[in-house]
């Protein structure tokens, strides 16, 4: 009876103690990924640094849709990784969110600019089809088709974990 | 410049207590080396309070070049909020856990005067817990971290849900009593290091695990009230993965309470008190683990970062581990003294401990298993209400009446029932009416509240027959108990009134225009929309009547924030002593109308108000001369 006790005792924290392990270095348990398939919202929207106006089909097939703006810190911190995205020669797409053009333009010039393009959405309308909920938010679309959705900071850990995976096996880029 | 020198306080002070532990722990105990360790730990606990308040300082003064700082305050917040934003998010809550952790074992440090031994090794323990949170802290989460060379200007914001007050006490209070079970947690730790059983350690800790036991039941009860009213969930308690980590440590504890004041008083169920100990902080670690590591999403997660999460998760099991595998090595030194009578005190206790264990490992069950469905079939699942409805009510009622015979049982004598047959049966017939009553004058049928309702009702009568006797035949009645188990009855029936009486409905409403909802009239006088220095909100207008003709205005309102493009729910409320009105206002429709939630809340302030009042019986046990 002391033995069963004994080994209850152990073995239950223990077995506890295995199963968040097992749910940790699990890839799936970044909780800001998100690998539902859905197609691109229909929108209208003005570039941020030219005066074109762009829509859901002059956008590439395939890119990486980046949500930030200039009074995002984390956006701050998480620059520098696109902009080594960029020089790599993956097509990185800006969705500038809530911002004014002047601090979003100058932002752009102070710091570089990673993004082919930056779709302006000072109402938030585009990011609220996509289901935006703050910056920075980082979409990978291939085929016009949103294929991974990641809240939060991108950096190398989540992108070769959360990104790379899907874009490997779909070899594009 | 000035966060290097916080940062370096920092780092000395893990170095201290790292000396501290492995003196402790790996030196003969001699007068000398108890007094060093003494003197080590508190200046270790010296550097670090200094480190702290140079950090507070710096979010004053808004240091921005601190990236914490710079990214969780902003320079146009009041004081008060840019203290609170250091916890406000994972690196900086993280340093005030450790704080705290280290204040607790500075004041016992310095209270505690004899019992050098178990003194030094608890010392010992505390100190290694906290190297491990403070290398967890500088390695994985350091909020001493800088932007150099251009620090931004105002700062980003604090999260506009945390910009409260309720809020910014919520977490120190609720921390300061997790951490707080470090002191029963290590005593018992060096007692079984130290191996002689004729150590009292548990009269010791008494007292420490009732204030850490209050500062959680506080923290607990702020929480729910800050749901309520400013995420405007509207309710109390919604099972959601951190309230019930919160809970969990509370039945621990409230469990180990009893079962050390029946090891006090006479040496019985000591396994049990030693097992319970080492449980409460390991739940409170489990707790901090859940919110810290990001495996679970809700309002409470921090930044989420895996690594963050594998560090935390190894350091606690091998707390846990190797606490476990102590207690197991040396489970044949707690010898309890006698065999329990049946029907005394402390058979009762024994069943409680039963009870409680059981909950803590359904609320554990409810906790993980949704997280295992997910990993092993990818599909998410949710345990709620029901689930923990269906275990906790008839584990409550069944307490209940156990512990309505417990009030009579006395300590190692077997309960004389044809004695006290009078209070009894007195309260029990009451009870039954009450319900009777309650059933025919609210038109329900639903046995699992009536049967809720009669157990809270005699454990309430008991009571009140209890503290008559006590008043006017000078019956002798341990005020805590008494306290603390109407406070539970009356808990019981104020949750089951309002789960009998609340009810809610969405409706769509234009302005200018009547809407009824059970007895009340809702007039949609206005909405408005205001710009504020840092959100832009709309804020309606709805006047109320009710059938008495009382009219009053009440203004929910929808926030967005500048700064992070949120929306938050303004709720009104309009309170009364028996119910809360409670509004929310919603998004507009095509039609012009806009969605408004209205709920009636019954007896929910009753529910803290219970809560608070097994608190502030802690707190009369707290400031007693006596011993229980």
């Amino acid at each position: 009876m002391k033995i069963v006790f004994k080994f209850i005792v152990l073995i239950l924290p223990l077995s506890l103690i295995f199963t968040f392990y097992f749910l940790l270095t699990n890839n799936e348990s970044y909780p800001g990924a998100d690998y539902d398939v859905f197609d691109i919202p229909k929108f209208e929207l003005g570039s941020l640094n030219n005066d074109k106006t762009l829509n859901e089909s002059s956008l590439d097939k395939d890119f990486i849709l980046n949500v930030w703006a200039s009074w995002c810190i984390t956006c701050r911190v998480e620059h520098p990784y696109l902009m080594s995205l960029s020089k790599k020669g993956i097509p990185v797409v800006g969705l500038n969110y809530k911002d004014e053009k002047e601090d979003g333009l100058e932002w752009i010039e102070r710091y570089g600019n990673p993004y082919k393009t930056i779709l302006y959405d000072y109402k938030g309308t585009l990011a609220m089809d996509l289901g935006v909920t703050g910056a920075p938010e980082t979409f990978l679309i291939i085929d016009g088709k949103i294929v991974v959705r990641y809240q939060g900071e991108v950096n190398e850990l989540i992108w070769n974990d959360v990104f790379l995976p899907v874009i490997e096996s779909k070899d594009i880029f | 410049m000035i966060v290097e020198v916080s940062h370096f306080l920092s780092l000395l002070a893990t170095g201290l207590f790292f000396l501290v532990g492995s003196f402790a722990l790996l030196t003969k105990p001699s007068a000398y080396i108890s007094n060093l360790i003494t003197r080590t730990y508190s200046h270790g606990f010296l550097f670090l309070i200094a480190s702290f308040s140079i950090y507070v300082w710096l979010a004053i003064t808004d240091n921005f070049s601190v990236q914490y700082i710079a990214s969780h305050s902003n320079s146009q917040l009041p004081t008060f909020y840019k203290i609170s934003s250091i916890w406000s998010a994972h690196e900086g809550s993280m340093f005030l856990w450790i704080v705290f952790l280290s204040l607790w074992g500075f004041i016992f440090n310095i209270t505690i005067k004899n019992e050098q031994i178990l003194k030094s090794n608890t010392i010992g323990i505390i100190s290694l817990i906290l190297v491990g949170f403070l290398l967890f802290l500088l390695i994985t989460s350091n909020p001493f971290q800088t932007i150099l060379p251009i620090a931004p200007l105002n700062g980003a914001d604090i999260n506009p849900v945390l910009q409260d007050p309720a809020l910014a006490i919520h977490p120190p209070t609720l921390y300061l009593g997790y951490v707080g079970f470090v002191i029963p947690f290590a005593c018992a730790l060096s007692f079984l290091i130290n191996g002689d059983p004729g150590i009292k350690w548990e009269s010791l800790i008494q007292k420490w695990s009732v204030a850490a036991w209050i500062f959680l039941t506080i923290g607990i009860t702020l929480g729910s009230w800050w749901a309520y009213y400013e995420l405007g969930w509207g309710g109390y308690w919604f099972w959601d993965p951190v309230e019930n980590v919160a809970l969990m440590p509370w039945l621990a504890a409230t469990a180990f309470i009893h079962s050390l004041s029946v090891s006090i008083k006479s040496s019985n169920l000591r396994i049990w008190t030693i097992l319970l100990s080492i449980s409460v902080f390991s739940l409170s670690l489990f707790g901090a683990f859940i919110v810290r590591s990001g495996i679970i999403d809700s309002v409470h997660s921090f930044a989420n970062d895996p690594e963050r999460g594998l560090y935390l998760l190894a350091f606690i099991g091998i707390i846990i581990v190797s606490s476990m595998s102590l207690f197991v090595a040396k489970l044949s030194i707690i010898k309890p003294s006698k065999t329990i009578k049946r029907f005394s005190k402390e058979s009762f206790i024994s069943i409680n401990n039963i009870f409680f264990g059981a909950l803590i490992f359904s609320v554990m069950l409810g906790v993980t298993y949704p997280l295992i469905y997910e990993f092993l079939f990818d599909q998410k699942i949710s345990v709620g209400a029901p689930f923990y409805n269906a275990i906790f009510i008839p584990m409550v009622i069944l307490a209940c009446i156990f512990m309505f015979f417990s009030i009579d049982s006395k300590w190692s004598r077997s309960l004389n029932f044809h004695f006290f047959i009078a209070p009894i049966s007195l309260s029990v017939i009451s009870s039954i009416i009450t319900t009777l009553l309650i059933s025919y004058i609210f038109d329900t049928s639903n046995l699992a509240i009536l049967i809720s309702l009669f157990a809270g009702f005699i454990v309430v009568y008991r009571y009140v027959i209890e503290i008559m006797n006590s008043f006017f035949m000078k019956k002798y009645l341990n005020p805590f108990s008494a306290i603390a188990h109407f406070a539970l009855g009356l808990l019981i029936i104020s949750i089951s009134f309002n789960s009998l009486l609340s009810s809610e409905r969405a409706l769509n409403i234009k302005i200018n225009e009547f809407e009824e909802y059970k007895d009340l009239k809702i007039f949609f006088k206005d909405i408005k929309v205001l710009k504020n220095s840092n959100h832009d909100s709309i804020e309606a207008t709805f006047v109320l009547e009710n059938q008495k003709g009382r009219t009053f205005d009440l203004s929910p309102e929808k926030r967005r924030y500048f700064t992070r493009g949120q929306i938050t729910t303004e709720t009104a409320i309009f309170i009364m002593p028996l119910k809360d009105i409670y509004m929310t206002i919603g998004d507009q429709l095509d039609d012009g109308s806009w969605i408004v939630n209205i709920q009636i809340n019954y007896l929910i302030r009753w529910i803290w108000f219970s809560a608070g009042l097994m608190a502030f019986a802690g707190m009369v046990l707290m400031f007693s001369k006596r011993n229980i």
